[in-house]
């Protein structure tokens, strides 16, 4: 679905192989490399595929623009960047950095239901999201938990524990817990 | 075996001020109980607790100052994290981990570790404490732990040891709470009681005061027991009108009334101490026959007789006048016909007969005091006798029974003033020393002398508000701070704590019902043992 294009330890950003076609923000990623590394899509974007030329507004619908000009849809990419949230270590899943980052050109695929259901089981990942460099920590957090929330069949408890551990993280921050916790249960 | 329901962690304690525990978040705060017993299972030890104190707490004062309005999610989030409640447990009692027997329990001289866990009690942990009547006939079944259904036993061989209280304001139960402990004193036989019945509730049938409004009517001691209880009466005809023969009427003579029996009544009577005074001039020159001299005097006479002892006229003419109010009883003789009732209650109580002495329709404040007190200081100078025989001679045939003494309104014979003059003020300081404790009922236990009051050994308290009562009731009791919460929320009825010498901790009991069961239980044991007596009889005792 997605291929890696750029690694560091801590983030990676993946080339869809459509355009637009990249899994949802705060959704949960797997890089099949060696070890698979689980991240969480931070940011979208879709833009030229060379830096010094921006597309031009047409005014006509997409359908018809596609008709008219497919060639232009082929200069644009949809790219996604993922906070690195753990890495399997088989048969456990480790909630810390992986010891290598994704490699470059690795496969990238949203993790099934399964998957999501037995990483977010464990809590660790909300405070690597919370800790994470240039991303919006706080929507990251609510799309993080409500995706998450959706794979555990919308059970409410799931949503009171994640609460609870939030409000560990931010400690005194009542205020930000109050905000958090009522944009995650909307 | 059911496993115990972990409520908490402990997070916080100390030896004086008791332990705190962190209330587990799947735990509601409204289940917890000041009084509830509970188990700290610490590294090494097991910590016996009751729950004192309970307490509302949050990591941030912001919380408070907005609460999470509406929003039940947030209201979850925040439950046994950021907002939790803090139980405050006082560890009463210690045993080794694994440790069986009540015998290893051991005051408490540690604080369990950090995080040590808080179970509910079981079943098999209250045995371990409290004992069970398996154990021996010394195990009386009071009542029940709260929320549970597991007998708390008195150690009734240790509660003769001492004398005891029952305190607890007035519809709190406290008469059947007094019915009920000497159910078990008379099953068990080792002591004797002489219960000074002034409103006739023990012997035979008393109402019954049910909270539905249903009255009826409940067995006394002679009903349920039978031959093992005497009835006496100072007024057979009531008795009579309820259907039952007194086994014996009492009647005093004037001539055994004495000056420290009038003391006592100074308060009822309104004397003053110069009338006292007289008192002891007429018993000067007329020794025992005092009484019947000066109220068989009239008018002048009285003054001709304050000259002729010395006295002063006016105060012996007060005394003579109030003293007179004595020939309205009915039990007040000039000569005993039928001997004098006092010997006759000795005998019975040789013979391990326990006595109830109604008062009928002699209900009046000053007969009880009169009657009680004459009465106590006989039998107290013949156990002294007895007790000072059995010394010199040591032979175990010579050894008097225990004797226990039930006392109603006991703070007008034990307050500061009359402790000091009353034999039973007397009793209450001795102790056990020459076989006679008491069991005193009192609704206002800060009237009681503090002396008195700290040579309790077993209190039974049901529900006491008057903060005098609930400072009197724990004197002399060891980090009693923990206890007052407990007290003052007790339930009105059939809830009381039991603290002291007969039990290894305090604990709040929800009191045994009187009813055909108790009936059934308490006098089984008696028919078997009637049964064994009749078998001995017929064909020897089995080798």
């Amino acid at each position: 679905m997605a291929e890696v294009v750029e690694s560091s330890t801590t983030v990676f950003t993946a080339q869809c192989w459509e355009l637009h076609n990249s899994p949802p923000f705060g959704s949960l990623v797997r890089v099949d490399s060696d070890p698979p590394v689980f991240g969480v899509v931070s940011d979208v974007a879709t833009r030229s595929i060379e830096p010094g030329r921006r597309p031009i507004a047409y005014g006509i619908p997409e359908e018809q623009l596609r008709e008219e000009q497919p060639q232009i849809f082929e200069l644009l990419r949809t790219e996604f960047e993922a906070v690195i949230v753990g890495y399997e270590d088989s048969p456990y899943i480790r909630q810390f950095l992986p010891p290598h980052p994704p490699r470059i050109h690795s496969f990238v695929r949203p993790c099934s239901k399964d998957e999501v259901r037995t990483f977010t089981g464990q809590w660790d990942f909300l405070r690597m999201l919370l800790s994470a460099p240039r991303v919006p920590t706080d929507e990251l957090i609510i799309a993080a938990v409500r995706s998450a929330f959706e794979a555990w069949d919308r059970d409410r408890n799931y949503l009171v524990r994640a609460g609870k551990e939030l409000s560990r993280l931010l400690k005194n921050d009542y205020e930000r817990l109050g905000s958090l916790v009522r944009r995650i249960s909307q | 075996m059911r496993r115990a329901k972990v409520i908490g962690v402990v997070t916080k304690g100390s030896l004086v001020e008791g332990v705190e525990m962190k209330l587990a978040p799947d735990q509601s705060v409204e289940d917890v109980k000041a009084g509830k017993f509970v188990v700290i299972e610490g590294e090494k030890n097991e910590f016996f607790s009751m729950i004192t104190d309970i307490r509302l707490d949050a990591t941030s004062s912001d919380i408070l100052v907005h609460p999470p309005d509406g929003d039940g999610l947030m209201k979850d989030v925040l439950k046994g994290t950021s907002t939790y409640a803090t139980v405050c447990l006082r560890p009463m009692l210690m045993l080794r981990k694994g440790g069986r027997s009540s015998t290893e329990l051991r005051p408490v001289k540690s604080v369990p570790a950090h995080f040590s866990r808080v179970r509910e009690a079981k079943e098999e942990d209250v045995g371990r404490v409290f004992g069970s009547e398996e154990m021996g006939p010394q195990y009386f079944q009071i009542g029940t732990p709260l929320d549970m259904e597991t007998p708390v036993c008195l150690n009734l061989d240790r509660f003769i040891e001492r004398s005891n209280g029952i305190f607890g304001k007035t519809g709190t139960g406290k008469t059947f709470l007094t019915r009920l402990v000497l159910s078990g004193l008379i099953r068990q036989g080792k002591a004797v009681t002489l219960v000074f019945d002034m409103h006739n509730e023990y012997g035979y049938s008393a109402m019954k005061e049910s909270s539905e409004g249903a009255r009826g009517f409940v067995k006394g001691l002679k009903q349920l027991f039978g031959n093992k209880v005497a009835l006496f009466s100072l007024d057979p005809e009531s008795t009579r009108a309820r259907g039952v023969n007194p086994d014996h009427e009492v009647y005093i003579s004037y001539d055994q009334v004495q000056v420290e029996d009038i003391a006592i009544l100074q308060d009822e009577l309104r004397l003053n101490p110069t009338a006292i005074e007289s008192a002891h001039l007429l018993y000067a020159m007329y020794r025992r026959h005092w009484l019947r001299e000066l109220l068989s005097k009239d008018g002048d006479e009285v003054k001709e007789l304050a000259e002729q002892v010395g006295a002063h006229k006016e105060s012996l003419a007060a005394l003579h006048r109030k003293l007179k109010r004595f020939e309205h009883f009915p039990f007040m003789v000039h000569i005993l016909r039928e001997g004098d009732a006092i010997d006759r209650m000795m005998e019975y109580i040789d013979r391990g007969i326990h006595i109830v002495l109604e008062f009928g329709r002699q209900t009046s404040m000053l007969a009880y005091l009169l009657v009680a007190n004459i009465i106590a200081r006989r039998i107290h100078e013949k156990y002294v006798e007895k007790s000072e025989k059995y010394f010199a001679t040591q032979r175990p045939e010579d050894e008097p029974r225990q004797l226990v003494l039930v006392l109603e309104e006991a703070h007008k014979f034990l307050n500061p003033v009359a402790a000091k003059q009353t034999a039973f003020g007397q009793i209450a300081r001795e102790m056990r020393k020459y076989y006679v404790s008491l069991l005193v009922i009192d609704q206002r236990p800060s009237g009681i002398d503090e002396e008195v009051m700290s040579q309790i050994g077993t209190k039974i308290v049901a529900l006491l508000n008057d903060e005098r009562d609930i400072q009197a009731v724990l004197t002399g009791v060891s980090n009693s701070s923990g206890l007052r919460s407990v007290l003052a929320s007790l339930d009105s009825k059939q809830q009381v704590l039991v603290l002291g010498h007969a039990v290894p901790m305090p604990v709040v009991v929800r009191t045994r019902d009187y009813d055909e069961k108790f009936y059934r239980e308490v006098t089984r044991t008696q028919v078997a043992e009637d049964l064994e007596k009749e078998i001995e009889i017929l064909y020897g005792e089995r080798g």
